[in-house]
This record gives C-alpha cells, structure tokens and sequence, in this order.
C-alpha cells in the first residue's frame, strides 16, 4: 500500500465514519414483560400499550431521524428470568427498559439497572417503571436511572378515601385486606395512614397469599364478623375476583374500594355483583371528556381493543418519554442516556385527565387520577357487560400527589 | 361461635371440592400407576365445556355434558397418546401428561382468551341456604358439598359392590390373568382414566360457576390436588376425601387465628423478645392460611411417606 492509498483509505474511512449521524444504530426500547405463564395477560397488556405509544413516537418521526426500534422480551413471570432477560437486552444494545407487571420483578429490574450501570459508565441503561406500584422503588431503592410512571399505594388510597369520603359511602368502619408482598404491605400501611383524613376506623387488617387462595369464604366470614361498611383493597386478578364473589355468596353488604377493578373480565365475571363498588384509576374516558373518546377511538383502531386497566397510564408514561427524547440530543450519534435521564426529570405532558409531569426528587410521576364506581349510567361500557366505570371525582396531579419519602437518597451522576 | 360454625362449614365444602377433583387423579394412579399431571387440566376443560354449553341447554344439562365431554378427552388421551408410551414406562407417562396441560392450557388461551370467561352461578341458584347472625350460606355450597358426597359414594359402591369393580380390580392387580379369562385389559384401562377425566371434569363444571374459569384455574387447582393426594395416600379413595377435609378445615379455620408464636411465647414471658427479633415469629397465623397444607405435606412425607391411607 503506497502512502497516497493510505491517504485516500483514511479520508473514505472519515467520511463513512465521521459525522456518523446518518449511520448511528437506531434507538432501542427493551419491554421486558409477563408474555408466557399465568400472568401473561397483565404482561401482554402492558406490551400492547408500549407498541402503541412506540408505534407513536415513529409516526411523529422517531428519534435522530431514524424509528424507534420495540423489542420484546419475555421475562417468564420472576425476577430471575427478568434478571436474565436483562442482561440479553443490554447485549443486544437496548438502552431503555420498559417494565410494569409486578413490583418483585420491578424490585429486581431497578437493583439490576443500578449495578450495571455503576460498572459501566458510559453505557447505561434507564428503568421505565409503568406498573410496578410498590413504595421501595422511589424510597429506600430509589434510583437515578429509574422512573415510576404509575401511580403508588399512596396516592391511589388517597383519592380513594377521599372520593368515596365525598360521595359518602365510605362510612367509618374499614377493613383493609391485602395480598402479602411489597405492593400488598403498602396498601395496607396506606389505609391505616389515609383513616383520620377519611374518619374512618381500621376495625382489622388482612394480609394473605398472592393468587394463590381459591377459597375466599373464610375471608369474608371474618369481614362479616368485624362489621365493617367498607373494604379497601388493593388485591388484584383473581384475588379481587375471588373476594368480591365469595361476598356477594355470603350476602355481605360492605362496599368495596379497589385499585383493579378494571382489569379485563373482572366486570363480566362479577356481574351485577360489581355494582356500586368504587376503583381508584389512572383513566376514564368520561372523565376525560373529547380528549379522552379521541384517544379511546385512537387506540382502539391502532390495537384492535379499548384502552383499560394499565394501558391508559402506560401510553401516557411513553408519551412523557416521548417529550423527553425530543430534548435529548444525539451525542455521536446514540442516546446519552443521562442527558435523556436528565430531560426525564422535567418532562410534562398534556394528557386527557389533565396535566401530568415527572418529579426530579425521586422520579415519581405526578399524574391525576380519578375515582369511579361501576354502574349501569356509564356513558363507556366495561368489558362487554351493560355496566361501566362512571367517574366520582377527578383529582389533578397536585391534588393526588403524596410527598417524596424521605429515605429516598438519590446518587446523581457527576 | 358462628364464625366457628361458618368456619367449619367453609372448610368441609372446600373440602369437598378438593376432593372432587382429586378422587380422579387418585383413582387413575390407583388403578394404572399414571400420575397425571394433566388432570387439573381436565378440571379446567370441564369449566369451559359447561360455560359454552351453557348458553345452548342450560346450566344443568351444560354439567352433564361437559362431564360426558371431558370424559371423552380423556378416553382420547389414553386411546391416542398413553398407551403408545405404556410399555416405555411411567416416566415416559408422566412427561407426556405434563406436556399435554401446557397443550390445553395454552389452547384455551387461544379459544377463549386470557381473561376469566362469563360462567356464574345461574341465578335460580343464586340465594342463601340458611343465615346465622347476618351471615349467609349460599345454597350453591351445599349443592357443591352434596355432589361431592354423591360421587364418593357412586364410586365406592362401583368399586367394591359391583361386576365392574371386580373387573377392574383384576385387570390392575393381574392384568395378564384377566385378559386370559377374556377381558379387555385395554378398554379397562381407557375406561378407567376416562372416569379420572369426568370426574374432574365435573368438578370443574361446577366449582368454575362459583370461582372463576379462566386459563389459570387448572393451576391454582392443580398444586393442592397432588397436595391432597400425597398427604391421603396415592391410590387410596377414603386416604383422598380424609386428607381434603383435613386441609380444607385447616385453611379455613386458619384464617380466623390472628395469633402469631409471639403470642405464644408471651406465656413465658418472651413476648419483648419476639418482637424485637419479627421475622417468623411475628407473623400472624392468618397470613400463613395457604401454606398450611404444603408444611402438612411435609410432615406427612416425614412422618408417614406411604401417606394417612396409602398401602405401600
């Protein structure tokens, strides 16, 4: 090779390679889900709201003028295989990842994400929580390079006492029965912290296996013995269903304040049963007026269903990540994952329940909420039944918000 | 007082239905040495037989034929699939019926979905028994109770009072001897773990109208079946209805105990002791309601590994 060659191979090279921008790897957003097993509903629930916000993102033009690549990885229902699936992400150059179906594995995920990204600076990795609610996520395992862009115990017991407090039907006799894990405990320490704000009584506590009960008379006879009016409950799945059947079985008259009671076949199953009962959720098309039947008809036609359960709060959460790229500027050609960490922090949004913003203090998503109780005056029916969810109060995001916990200690890099 | 008769009672049904889906699976491993791991499976199969039917006959006619139709699955299964593997031994028996609930679990995903399905209660059924206090018993407890006494009677009378039974007895203990005297070893056998499949699937399409019937409750169910079966006795009817009342009452009365070893150890003065120390020693009784049953099992196998009835 003459010098002259070398010359002319160097110059091609700098100009293939140099500005780099045209031939940068697109941006990759790793959901790391439930899509196998039991809990695969939830898991596939979630995905379906990713792909559609993602599928959003690329349609307004993706990032760094290239789209947005989704990939998909099953995390088999436990930490241990999220832990693994991780690791696959971050091989395969995912640099943001999505989770949201249980607080064990949300848990695990954010610990994982912390260690690796102390080991590799410069190559980090961030954590969009959309659906694990367990308090230790933004206290005392709160995390830089983690976001929660669901709501909490906290807050979702807050409006809930609050709202059904006004609508007068909370009456002062409260039975807090919970499953017995991270999410679950805080439930419980969250109804016992909102009873002098709701005037009300915690005549007992409850905690008992997650899913795993089939039986729940035994339950409801010790509810039936205390004489409570009211059960709060932030069970989920089958362990709402169960309870809420084995009620009506046994002519139990309480009223019941739940966080799930708009997962799919919920309404269907409990039927009539499920009239009166008040949830605590992140949307409701009624509530949201225009806004909120334009984005209804908008993710129906794009996923084939309606947006319930934990699709709404996880399309928002990914419009906020949406806000936040947008001010991220491409260093070399990739995503600077704390510039975009840092952009993260003062993201706001516009959604159909109101205004929705991030706080920088212990990255907890400040969003309104609104509380609803099944009923056949519901101008949106539910899950193929004649009921639906009819808004009683919509609280904005200031209104919901509980303060930061104090031990939450953030590490923010340099 | 009555939340002890309340509780009691709970326990017995829950019981009871334990049993309805388990004498199936003790039967079959009885007669032919299958544990099957599908049988749960078959329980679900029922559930969704009798939802779907029941929109075209009615819910009493639904139960009867998912009965019928998930006893012909399971005839399938032996006729079709088991008894290729027979002669290849139980684990190749055992591995084959685990690979065949993941088969139905993630084909009724695909036919009806991931969430729980409409199948409830008919409303001519849907009223209290009787009340104590301002506590109502559902009748459709006690109907579930009696279905279960029912077949545990039928097949006890089937088995030792009955031509059948003494046929099906031989086949097991002798099998070539009987089929030299002329039976039909092989449709004894299809016969025997198509009863197996029927029964659970009865109990499903009764017990799937009170819980839930969705692609999970083969699951929920199938963990405290082997429970069942393991702590009664394999093989053994009476060891089977024995081991679900004992764990259907201790499940249900468990609930009720809001006492913890804490509590227990204040007797002697340590009570300042175990709080300091929480952990175990603070957890409460009623927490612990669902993992009874499996510390049973563990007792049971170091105790008593042949299980309360089991022969050998």
């Amino acid at each position: 090779m003459t010098p002259l060659h070398a010359i002319a191979l160097a110059a091609i090279a700098t100009v293939t390679l140099g500005p780099g921008v045209a031939q940068a790897a697109p941006l990759k957003i790793g959901v790391l889900e439930t899509l196998s097993g039991p809990q695969a509903s939830t898991g596939q629930a979630f995905r379906s709201a990713v792909r559609y916000a993602i599928d959003k993102m690329n349609a307004a033009g993706g990032w760094n003028g290239e789209a947005v690549q989704l990939l998909e990885y099953d995390n088999q229902g436990g930490p241990a295989g999220a832990s693994d699936k991780l690791k696959t992400a971050v091989a395969d150059g995912v640099q943001i990842v999505v989770q949201g179906a249980s607080s064990a594995i949300g848990g695990q995920i954010t610990e994982d994400v912390r260690k690796h990204n102390l080991r590799n600076p410069g190559k980090e990795v961030v954590y969009l929580n959309v659906g694990a609610e367990a308090l230790e996520l933004t206290g005392e395992k709160c995390n830089f390079h983690h976001f929660r862009l669901a709501g909490n115990a906290q807050i979702r017991t807050k409006v809930l006492v609050q709202a059904m407090k006004q609508a007068q039907a909370l009456g002062t006799k409260v039975y807090a029965i919970n499953q017995n894990y991270s999410w679950g405990q805080d439930m419980e320490r969250a109804i016992v912290d909102n009873a002098a704000a709701g005037g009300y009584q915690v005549v007992e506590k409850t905690l008992h296996d997650t899913n795993k009960i089939q039986d729940f008379a035994p339950y409801v006879s010790k509810i039936s013995g205390s004489g409570a009016e009211t059960v709060i409950t932030g069970n989920w799945s089958n362990d709402l269903l169960l309870l809420m059947k084995a009620s009506k079985a046994a002519g139990l008259k309480a009223r019941f304040g739940t966080v799930f009671l708009d997962q799919p076949g919920n309404l269907t199953n409990a039927g009539e049963l499920a009239i009166g009962h008040f949830v605590a959720h992140a949307f409701n098309p009624e509530a949201g007026g225009a806004e909120g039947e334009r984005f209804v008809a908008d993710y129906k036609g794009k996923t084939g269903h309606d947006p319930v359960f934990i699709e709404p709060q996880t399309a928002f959460g990914l419009d906020l990540v949406a806000d936040a790229l947008k001010r991220t500027k491409p260093a070399g050609g990739v995503l600077d994952v704390n510039a975009f960490a840092k952009a993260m922090e003062t993201a706001k949004l516009k959604t159909p329940m109101g205004e929705m913003s991030m706080r920088a203090a212990d990255h907890q998503v400040l969003l309104p909420l609104v509380v609803s109780v099944v009923s056949k005056d519901a101008r949106y029916k539910a899950d193929g039944t004649d009921m639906g969810f009819k808004p009683v109060k919509l609280f904005s995001a200031e209104e919901a918000a509980t303060p930061v916990q104090a031990n939450c200690k953030m590490q923010r890099p340099g | 007082m009555e939340s002890l008769v309340f509780g009691l009672l709970n326990g017995v049904v829950y019981g009871l239905l334990l049993f309805m889906v388990s004498a199936g699976l003790t039967l079959v491993f009885g007669m032919m040495g299958v544990l099957n791991f599908a049988h749960a499976s078959f329980y679900m199969l029922g559930a969704y037989f009798a939802y779907t039917l029941q929109g075209l006959m009615g819910f009493a006619p639904a139960v009867v034929g998912a009965t019928l139709l998930a006893g012909a699955v399971g005839v399938g299964v032996e006729r079709w699939f088991l008894r290729r593997v027979h002669h290849h031994g139980h684990a190749h028996e055992l591995l084959l019926t685990f690979g065949l609930s993941f088969i139905i679990a993630e084909a009724i995903k695909l036919v009806f979905g991931n969430y729980p399905v409409d199948y409830r209660v008919p409303q001519a059924l849907d009223f209290a028994a009787f009340a104590i206090g301002a506590q109502q018993y559902p009748v459709y407890r006690v109907l579930m109770g009696s279905v279960a006494l029912l077949m545990f009677a039928a097949i006890y009378l089937l088995m030792t009072r009955t031509r059948i039974g003494i046929v099906v007895r031989a086949a097991v203990y002798r099998p070539r001897m009987a089929e030299a005297l002329g039976h039909n070893v092989q449709l004894v056998f299809m016969g025997v773990f198509g009863a197996g499949a029927a029964l659970a699937g009865l109990a499903g399409a009764i017990a799937g109208a009170f819980y839930t019937t969705s692609p999970n409750m083969a699951l929920e169910v199938g963990v405290m079946v082997f429970v069942v079966v393991v702590v009664g006795g394999l093989g053994s009817l009476g060891g089977a209805m024995l081991a679900s009342l004992l764990i259907g009452i201790t499940t249900s009365l468990a609930v009720g105990i809001d006492r913890s070893l804490a509590d227990l150890l204040a007797l002697v003065g340590a009570r300042a002791w175990a709080d300091g120390v929480g952990g175990l020693l603070t957890l409460k009784v009623s927490s612990l309601a669902a993992t009874i049953p499996f510390a049973l099992m563990l007792l049971i196998l170091l105790l008593r590994p042949t299980g309360l009835m089991g022969e050998k």
